[in-house]
């Protein structure tokens, strides 16, 4: 225990203590080009303890990546506020970290310098930059690849090298969209199991976006529902599965009993989501 | 070492621009081209007096060089060239910064730069005749203007494309505007930014040429037309190839830049 701490805390960065996220009667409006208003998340009052794993599902387009770069500060809610540790959230916070949806490698630098890069811009001395983005390559399994850039590798290993950024920066809070999107299936569960290993060395407060919902009940304590249009977390089911779950957890009882429940809510909703994506042309999901 | 020739935009473009084996046959194109340009002239398939032979050229350009003007205008053109050159990179990047900083600013004089492709921006050289004087500063400052006008639009395209997964990176990371801009706006643009920078260069070239041809008192487009108007045929075509040598000479070395840039955004690194 002593070893994880000290590895997590590391004096150039700030204090990895978790802080808790509340989120206060948030609401984000977005106008569109026919005049009318789109209400991507709608009076949302939730609160994430400190130190605790919540993973968000829902359909495609309910508003789960606006939820959560409001959260990063990256967007301004148009009602409510966000807090994290107290604070109110206004602009990004060197304490948060974002992994994007998108790929967010940048091409024209190697693997290496992409998963140093945050720590450089954060002013973490040379050395101890690259000790940690060693550390962090390898467990994402990117070694021997440090040289190679981005365009070189497939879509899963670039999502990886965004994951080692982030986690070299040892945020207190860590913000998760769909992460693992871009990952085959096996590497999906194995970088699960890191970042659900990781959380659970360091407690950061981790907030996660998938559309899986398995992949939601297996790394998370926590499950929120969200619906479609207007976005609201129309659940919060509180996952009771052992701490040193994997996948043999999801052939259980209780692994199919929060599975059908959590279905049963987004169902209703990505039918809806789907329904409209007929006609604006968007492609639906699959749990 | 090895890992110096990084391509800044790596599976983006392929603007490596001229290497030295890929120019082998191009200078195989020449030397056969002046061959036949010998050949032609010395069975006089044409008038010498029209198209004089590549072995006369050479022999007057070599008392234009020895004797003549020669080094005065070219170092005359090529100054004025490079001025313009780095003037214009520097104002054309500084616009198109601002402009995709200040998009209502950028929306405002974006018709007037686009117009200004088409306006032959030669016509205002007594203009700054006038207020400058008969110097290099009105080709200077007219080459610099040809210039700035490709490279600011290109760099604001290039910024304006940047994906917002990018920008927001930098934000969650809480970069400055200034890091922003050079540690990942300037770098994701890069491809659009060079195609303008060698685009700069082109329009400088043509507009200091074109204008030491007009009114100027050396520079090798003024010695083209001075000889031409003096009747020394031969001198005159060997200051116009002295020009394309120059041209040809400023492309390729502005086909350097993106390696430059490269290894330099390496070095920051
Ligand atoms: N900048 C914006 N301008 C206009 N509309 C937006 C903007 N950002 C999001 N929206 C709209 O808000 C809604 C929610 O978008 P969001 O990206 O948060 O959905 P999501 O749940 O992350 O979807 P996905 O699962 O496909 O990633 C969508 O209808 C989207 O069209
Ligand atoms: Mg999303």
């Amino acid at each position: 225990m002593k070893a994880q701490t000290t590895r997590a805390a590391d004096a150039s960065l700030p204090a990895g203590s978790a802080a808790d996220i509340v989120i206060d009667n948030v609401s984000m409006s977005f106008p569109t080009q026919d005049g009318t208003v789109v209400r991507a998340i709608d009076h949302v009052n939730e609160k994430v303890d400190a130190g605790r794993f919540v993973a968000i599902v829902g359909p495609s387009g309910c508003g789960k990546s606006t939820l959560l770069s409001l959260i990063a500060g990256l967007q301004t809610p148009t009602s409510g506020e966000v807090r994290i540790g107290g604070e109110v959230v206004r602009s990004p916070k060197r304490t948060t970290g974002v992994v994007f949806q998108e790929d967010s490698t940048l091409p024209w630098k190697t693997v290496l310098d992409n998963v140093c890069f945050g720590m450089r811009v954060a002013g973490v001395p040379k050395r101890e930059q690259l000790e940690r983005a060693q550390q962090f390559i390898t467990l994402v399994g990117l070694q021997g690849f440090e040289k190679a850039h981005p365009p070189q590798l497939s879509g899963g290993m670039r999502q990886r090298v965004a994951i080692a950024r982030t986690l070299a920066l040892n945020p207190n809070a860590l913000l998760m969209d769909e992460p693992f999107g871009a990952l085959d299936q096996q590497t999906r569960l194995l970088i699960g199991a890191e970042v659900r290993r990781i959380w659970r060395e360091t407690h950061k407060t981790v907030v996660f976006v998938t559309h899986d919902i398995q992949e939601a009940i297996l790394l998370s304590q926590e499950v929120w529902v969200m619906s479609y249009r207007p976005g609201r977390i129309l659940d919060r089911v509180v996952i009771d599965l052992p701490e040193n779950r994997d996948t043999s957890s999801v052939g259980t009882p209780e692994f199919s009993e929060v599975f059908n429940h959590i279905w049963g809510l987004v169902r209703g909703e990505a039918m809806q989501a789907f329904a409209d994506s007929e006609h604006a042309g968007l492609a639906g999901n699959h749990g | 070492m090895a890992s110096s020739e990084v391509a800044p935009q790596a599976g983006r473009s392929r603007g490596r621009g001229l290497r030295l084996p890929d120019a082998t046959p191009s200078v195989l194109l020449v030397v056969v081209l002046v061959a036949l340009w010998q050949l032609g002239s010395t069975q006089e398939w044409w008038s010498a007096r029209v198209i004089p032979a590549p072995s006369d050229i050479w022999t007057v350009g070599r008392t234009e060089i020895t004797d003549g003007p020669f080094f005065t205008d070219a170092l005359a053109t090529i100054t004025a060239v490079f001025a313009s050159i780095v003037l214009g990179l520097l104002l054309g990047t500084l616009a198109g910064v601002l402009f995709w900083r200040k998009q209502t600013l950028g929306k405002m004089f974006e018709p007037y730069l686009i117009s200004f492709y088409t306006v032959p921006l030669v016509v205002f050289y007594p203009v700054f005749l006038v207020i400058l004087g008969i110097n290099l500063w009105p080709i200077i400052i007219l080459g610099s203007i040809m210039a700035a006008i490709p490279m600011a639009l290109n760099t604001w395209v290039g910024l304006s494309e940047v994906r917002p997964v990018y920008l927001n990176l930098g934000r969650s990371l809480c970069l400055s505007r200034w890091q922003t801009l050079r540690l990942i706006a300037m770098p994701a643009a890069a491809p659009m930014v060079l195609a303008g920078a060698t685009m700069a260069g082109i329009y400088s070239l043509i507009g200091v040429v074109a204008m030491e041809f007009m009114i100027a008192q050396s520079g090798l487009g003024y010695r083209i037309r001075y000889r031409y108007e003096s009747f020394a045929n031969s001198a005159m075509y060997f200051y116009i190839i002295a020009t394309l040598v120059i041209s040809l000479v400023v492309v390729a070395l502005l086909s350097l830049l993106p390696r430059l840039l490269g290894t330099s955004t390496k070095g920051r690194s």
